[in-house]
């Protein structure tokens, strides 16, 4: 978790070495529910929540499919757009990939004469997918000028549908070892901060990352400054589309299976890792680390419920506090400083 | 005058399409869930035998209003028969009291309703208080009375989580022996069981059994556990529903345990109960139960192919 968060601030805090990063804040409600978890645990279970290198893997471990859809999610609302088809695609893309990824002459294989394909096609054909979902959604707001919110409902539902119908609403399994190997040990939290950190460089320091954050901020000021527009959102989703089709891979092989109702809610989840950390609904404002600390807050709340043994009922009503609570106090913060 | 014919033609067509062929209105909970797809299947293959017996299938996706007007469209339909998988058990009421002044038999499967069947309403399922009582006591015998269990749920509030759950908890207070030591949701789903099983791991909960409302989140558990270097074969593991995929972890020596929840069967009898209900069969009974099997390594073989 502190790798995370220094190998994420550092250019920031060094370009303005006088101001605090913008995730400074949202980095306190992080270490601040943390710690009130650690306090509980100490009365509740006399044990250290935080002081344990595997709780704090799998913090991050469960968050790591939701994190790699939230980095794609936040560049996409910093551009002024929405994506609520990421969890279908995780489910379509999980499902496709999956099939190509059975291990030789299981009998009740998708596709019985392709078993045990080298682990590359299997990943290539989940990314593919995802690119395809991506390139649809990006295109079809962009060209009929379509608003991003119906465009994507409609693919939320279509690849839902999909996914279901490409096996009959079967289940897929019995996957070869390599492809096993991508949703073991740590792999799946080192796949989401190695993602995390280069859309953190593009957005950051390429004319592309510029060019998005000036979409978002002045759709016309952007055309008149002479970025084009239309192709750099179409990017924008074909990207965010691949990182959920990443994101179908790493689930699919970390559940050692491809089911066609994965995924459900994950959209929501990605949004609210890229809203808790700092990034704006109007467009324009946001960065990867913020969203990578959000992620983490959505784990850190998952594992100290469990830690804590609270009533699974409970645990929803308080996550959705939360999420608020944390927003706002990151306002206010923000607010007091300015 | 055509028109006139054409509409006469037409008139006369449609009540002998309608006696020629007994119409069943399904609607179902969720298409996609694994279970209800075999259920699904069930039904269909038994239309199929039938003479003259045809079924329309709806989704209603998980949504009560979505299931009431599927059910009112059924009934505007004048179809013979309802079967209703419904997608809230507590909120049947008033599909069954449409049915019933219209004079249509429904037939509630699978899930059962809280409200009471009888006059023109049945219901066609397995008791998962039964499913949780098998899994209970085989689990307490393989510990031989004496150890720590986790248990996992489904998704709340549903019956089959709350009876299942119920059903390893009557079983195990008999057994002073036997404590719960850990008892949370992981929504029937293999991935937030992985995430719960690797949570409990590292904060050192102890365990000796693992009771999940499901398979898939028994194969959760597997999963998490091997990759916690926590050797599955040492610990007692129950799910239910005997999948494909559970059986073949039974076969590796992981999963010591499964339910069959025999979804054909359930498929079947709700088609069987609706025709023969629709034909004004009084005989038929309330409530019709499909049995729970228990599933073992030393019995799997018979289930393999099912």
């Amino acid at each position: 978790m502190n790798q995370t968060t220094t190998v994420a601030s550092l250019p920031a805090t060094k370009k303005r070495k006088f101001k605090l990063p913008q995730e400074f804040s949202i980095l306190l409600v992080l270490i601040g529910i943390a710690l009130i978890f650690e306090v509980l645990g100490w009365v509740k279970r006399d044990q250290s929540f935080l002081y344990n290198p595997q709780g704090l893997l799998i913090m991050i471990l469960q968050v790591s499919e939701i994190g790699l859809i939230a980095v794609g999610v936040t560049m996409i609302i910093i551009a002024g757009g929405i994506d609520l088809a990421s969890g279908s695609v995780v489910a379509l893309s999980a499902m496709v990939a999956s099939s190509f990824a059975q291990v030789v002459g299981y009998d009740r294989a998708i596709f019985p004469s392709l078993g045990g394909l080298p682990v590359i096609i299997p990943v290539l054909m989940g990314l593919l997918i995802g690119a395809i979902t991506g390139f649809i959604n990006g295109a079809v707001i962009v060209k009929m000028r379509v608003p991003a919110f119906i465009v994507t409902l409609g693919m939320m539902v279509s690849a839902r549908g999909l996914a279901r119908y490409y096996t009959g609403g079967q289940p897929v399994s019995m996957f070869t070892d390599d492809y096993l190997w991508i949703g073991s040990g740590s792999n799946p939290v080192i796949i989401f901060l190695a993602v995390a950190l280069f859309f953190h460089i593009v957005l950051r320091y390429t004319r592309f990352g510029k060019s998005i954050y000036a979409i978002g901020g002045n759709v016309q000021a952007a055309r008149v400054s002479g970025i084009n527009v239309g192709k750099n959102l179409i990017a924008v989703y074909t990207i965010a589309g691949v990182l959920s089709g990443l994101a179908g891979v790493v689930v699919s092989a970390r559940a050692q299976t491809g089911q066609s109702g994965m995924g459900m809610g994950y959209e929501l989840d990605a949004i609210a890792a890229a809203v808790i950390g700092g990034t704006s609904l109007a467009g324009g404002v946001g960065r990867i680390t913020g969203t990578v600390i959000g992620a983490l807050i959505l784990g850190v709340i998952s594992s100290g419920f469990t830690f804590l043994g609270i009533d699974s009922y409970l645990q929803e009503i308080v996550k959705g506090l939360i999420i608020v609570i944390a927003v706002v106090a990151d306002q206010f913060r923000k607010k007091r400083a300015s | 005058m055509k028109k006139f014919t054409k509409s006469i033609i037409l008139a006369a067509l449609l009540p002998l399409s309608a006696f020629a062929d007994t119409k069943i209105g399904v609607s179902m909970a969720h298409f996609d869930d694994n279970f209800l797809t075999v259920l699904r299947e069930g039904m269909s293959s038994y239309a199929k035998t039938q003479k003259d017996v045809n079924l329309q299938f709806e989704d209603a996706r998980g949504d009560v209003g979505r299931q009431v007007s599927q059910v009112e469209n059924f009934i505007s339909q004048k179809v013979a028969a309802i079967v209703v998988n419904p997608a809230d058990t507590s909120a049947t009421k008033r599909m069954t009291e449409a049915a019933r002044k219209a004079g249509i038999p429904i037939v509630y499967v699978n899930r059962k309703p809280d409200e009471k069947m009888g006059n023109g309403a049945a219901f066609v399922g397995s008791d998962s208080l039964v499913a949780g009582h098998l899994q209970g006591e085989y689990i307490a015998k393989k510990l031989n009375g004496k150890g720590n269990v986790v248990i996992m749920q489904g998704e709340l509030s549903t019956d089959a989580q709350r009876d299942r759950t119920q059903g390893v908890k009557d079983i195990f207070a008999k057994f002073p022996g036997i404590k719960v030591v850990e008892e949370q949701t992981a929504n029937f789903d293999r991935s937030q069981a992985i995430n719960l099983m690797s949570k409990w791991i590292s904060a050192g909960v102890k365990f000796d059994a693992v009771a999940a409302n499901n398979d898939e989140m028994a194969l959760g558990a597997i999963i998490a556990m091997k990759q916690a270097k926590v050797d599955p074969k040492k610990i007692v593991i129950g799910g239910v529903d005997a999948t494909k995929d559970a059986l073949s972890s039974m076969q590796k020596g992981e999963l010591t345990m499964t339910v069959f929840q025999n979804a054909k069967g359930q498929g079947q009898g709700a088609i069987d109960a609706a025709i023969k209900l629709a034909k004004g069969d009084k005989s038929q009974a309330k409530d019709i139960m499909i049995p729970y099997e228990l599933v073992t390594p030393q019995n799997m073989k018979g289930y393999l192919n099912r």
